[in-house]
């Protein structure tokens, strides 16, 4: 799973939004640095407006940082890179006019994947989140665990490295949200991709990620990193043991006075 | 059908014959002069003999041929014009708020200028119906591309899509409905706007009869041709409602 | 930032009015098209032209009387059709059938019925006016939030509390909207009637002009048709505006 060479490589980066000197400029995050391995999770987790879907974001070239500078395998991000970068965002961004194949496929479309392979691929993809059955619906015949794993077979169909992952399960109820990680987890494991994580649930950020990234209030800052040791595919073993239970703890002192701070909570 | 749906039946029904039975009655006897109120029989008639003769073909076809040249003119200066609009937030903020007050004035009041400049052709009635298709058209159109799902933009920005790929794959579908919407608006806009017009002032087309038989004093032939513009306008709306609704299925 | 789009759009307004004026002194033929300059000096014209003010001013009544008119009998009409579920089963949709008939085939019928005086204007008017109205007031009614009605009967209201205090209220801002829709409507009703035939309203006016190819004159009253349209519209707007501030 690891061999020495990082994935993805943070450094100082700063993000604000808004001109100098405006008072109401807003610093997002604020000198982040971290590398990414081959083949890990990396969790990104704190409170609402951390900046942490903006270091995604950063990431995957969707922005340009203020200061500092990202890499993805040594080369410095620019621009969306799709060939090396999937997306899939919390909001279904599933295009509601085209069935759940089709969706599939226009992202390879956009890559300029010959036609010829695109079916292949599409149904591999498909199949390997379970929704085969389901290639010629229509995203609104779709429940939301099967819209997000839709979305997730359209990333997987871009055959990239590496994945980010915006909270995609935000919107599903904890149950789904479980087994999805589950299924998310047993993924890594067979493909080896590099995936960043951001999430809000601690549950969730323990049970999938190799490695945690907590967050300050904003302007954020990492404030530190903790380490999961435990193997790939996780299973409901893992889920109910005391490791888990642990590591929450620990993510939940953390994060309990950023939190707080964020809710504009004053209260010593 | 459940009783109650029954009784609202029944009453509708009632209330059709009654309707009915007053008009044979009050022009059996007289109450309303002749020339107002022909009676039914022979509106009836004068209908029947309008449709097995199919004289009226020479001005619905003027009509028609009206409608559809203001339909074009309006839906491709609409659309082309709304779109180029939508593609930036400044021009939104400076052309919408500019056409969307324009549309509040009464555009059938240029109808004067258009007989002036057009005579009483087809012209003038194809300029008033493509003017007052127009406005619901573009202003759909802007909304249409103006509010298109950030989601949908980032998720193709992010699979890498070129600008003509983000048109065609994104944001044309996801405009589609509004535009669609304001299409099928312009549309109906435009044959009530040419009806009235050519009621106003032309040489012909459906409106046209019905004012010429209202002044040649023949009120049951211009009874026969308000029948037929009746049903003209209620088989265009269902056109293009089916029309509409079969786009959307195909549309997901 | 510049320019505002405010600054901008006012940009835009002056470059076509010049556009307009230069094209039509190089290319246009003065029996058809006027520039904007005639077309300010005709106004001044109008303005003092007794006739043509007393035009308008009748034009105007038309349009106020046919509106009340149409108030005073949608209101009720919709109110009863909104609350009573028999009268909506039945008579709605004879109302939404009438509504959909196209008006401008009655045209000369109507004219025919009133006259070529103000009646028949009115009546255009109202007939155009009135059912916004209706169709509004019923959607008011019946939109009100079950959850609300419940709410209201678990206080213990009776049938004319819940009226006045939970059904009225909620009506109000589609009824305001309804009103927009029917000054819309009415414009349409009385502008048609009165471009078909006229002796004492602008109708007559707009055919004198037109027959005698006085374009500036002829745009000038257009102009005044349509600021009094545009206040009255505006009016409408405002007044929807205020009431509905309360609604989601």
């Amino acid at each position: 799973m690891r061999n020495g060479t990082s994935a993805i490589t943070v450094e100082g980066v700063s993000q604000a939004f808004g001109p100098e000197g405006d008072p109401r400029r807003v610093i997002a995050l604020e000198s982040a640095s971290l590398a990414v391995e081959r083949g890990e999770l990396l969790c990104l987790i704190g409170p609402s407006g951390c900046g942490k879907s903006t270091l995604l974001n950063l990431i995957g070239g969707l922005m340009t940082p203020t200061t500092g500078e990202v890499a993805i395998e040594g080369e410095r991000v620019r621009g969306p890179l799709p060939k090396k970068v999937a997306y899939v965002f919390q909001e279904s961004a599933l295009f509601p006019w085209r069935t759940v194949i089709d969706n599939v496929k226009l992202g390879m479309a956009f890559q300029g994947v010959a036609r010829s392979e695109r079916d292949d691929r599409a149904m591999g993809a498909l199949s390997a989140v379970g929704l085969a059955d389901f290639a010629q619906h229509y995203p609104a015949q779709l429940s939301g665990g099967m819209k997000q794993r839709a979305q997730l077979a359209r990333a997987l169909g871009l055959q990239t490295d590496i994945l980010l992952m915006d909270e995609p399960f935000a919107a599903l109820d904890e149950q789904t949200r479980m087994v999805l990680g589950e299924d998310l987890s047993e993924l890594l494991a067979r493909t080896g991709k590099t995936i960043v994580f951001v999430t809000h649930s601690l549950v969730e950020a323990v049970f999938l990620a190799d490695r945690v990234a907590v967050f300050t209030a904003r302007p954020g800052r990492i404030k530190t990193m903790i380490s999961v040791d435990e193997g790939h595919p996780r299973n409901r073993d893992f889920m109910t043991s005391d490791k888990l239970g642990r590591l929450r703890n620990e993510l939940y002192e953390l994060l309990h006075d950023e939190i707080r701070k964020t809710m504009g909570d004053t209260r010593p | 059908m459940s009783g109650e749906r029954l009784a609202y039946r029944l009453v509708q029904i009632g209330f059709a014959a009654v309707l009915l039975l007053a008009w044979w009655l009050v022009s059996r006897n007289g109450y309303v002069s002749p020339i107002l109120l022909p009676s039914l029989t022979s509106s009836v008639h004068e209908f029947v003999l309008l449709l097995e003769s199919g004289s009226y073909w020479p001005d619905l076809r003027v009509t028609l041929y009206e409608l559809v040249m203001a339909f074009m003119i309006a839906s491709v200066t609409g659309c082309i014009v709304g779109y180029i609009v939508s593609r930036s937030r400044f021009s939104v903020r400076v052309f919408d708020p500019l056409f969307a007050g324009l549309y509040s004035i009464p555009a059938i009041l240029l109808f004067p200028l258009y007989v002036l400049f057009f005579g009483l052709g087809p012209g003038s009635k194809i300029a008033i119906g493509a003017t007052i298709a127009f406005f619901p058209i573009i202003l759909n159109t802007i909304a249409g591309f103006d509010y298109v799902d950030r989601s949908y933009i980032t998720a193709a920005r992010s699979m890498g899509a070129s600008g003509v790929q983000m048109f065609w794959s994104v944001m044309l579908p996801a405009a589609f409905p509004v535009v669609l919407a304001g299409l099928r608006m312009g549309f109906i806009l435009a044959f009530l706007s040419i009806l009235g017009s050519e009621t106003i002032a032309s040489l012909s087309g459906l409106g046209h009869k019905i004012v010429s038989f209202a002044e040649s004093m023949d009120p049951a032939k211009m009874f026969a041709y308000i029948f037929l513009a009746i049903i003209i306008a209620f088989l265009l709306n269902a056109t293009v409602t089916l029309i509409e609704a079969r786009v959307r299925r195909g549309h997901g | 930032m510049s320019v505002g789009p405010g600054l901008a759009r006012l940009g835009v307004i002056i470059g076509l009015v010049i556009l307009w004026e230069i094209g039509v002194r190089l290319y246009g033929d003065p029996l058809f098209l006027s520039p904007p300059s005639q077309v300010v000096g005709a106004l001044w014209e109008i303005l003092g032209n007794q006739p043509v003010m007393r035009a308008l001013g009748t034009t105007l009544y038309e349009l106020v009387v046919a509106f009340a008119l149409a108030v005073a009998v949608g209101l009720p009409i919709g109110l009863i059709i909104g609350l009573q579920r028999f009268a909506r089963g039945s008579f709605y949709p004879i109302v939404l059938m009438l509504y959909a008939i196209p008006q401008a085939t009655i045209l000369p019928l109507v004219i025919l019925a009133f006259g070529i005086g103000p009646p028949s204007k009115i009546a255009f008017g109202f007939t155009h006016a009135v059912f916004p109205i209706m169709v509004t007031v019923v959607a008011g009614v019946q939109g009100v939030k079950p959850s609300l009605l419940v709410c209201a009967r678990s206080m213990g209201a009776n049938r004319s509390q819940i009226f006045w205090n939970v059904i009225l209220p909620h009506m109000i801002p589609s009824f305001f909207t309804g009103m927009r829709l029917a000054m819309t409507g009415d414009l349409l009703g009385v502008l048609l009637a009165e471009l078909y035939v006229s002796q004492a309203g602008v109708g007559h006016f707009t055919r004198l002009f037109t027959e005698s190819f006085e374009p500036a004159k002829l745009f000038a009253l257009i102009t005044c048709l349509a600021a009094i349209a545009v206040l009255l519209n505006e009016l409408c707007r405002r007044a929807e505006r205020r009431m509905s501030r309360w609604h989601e």
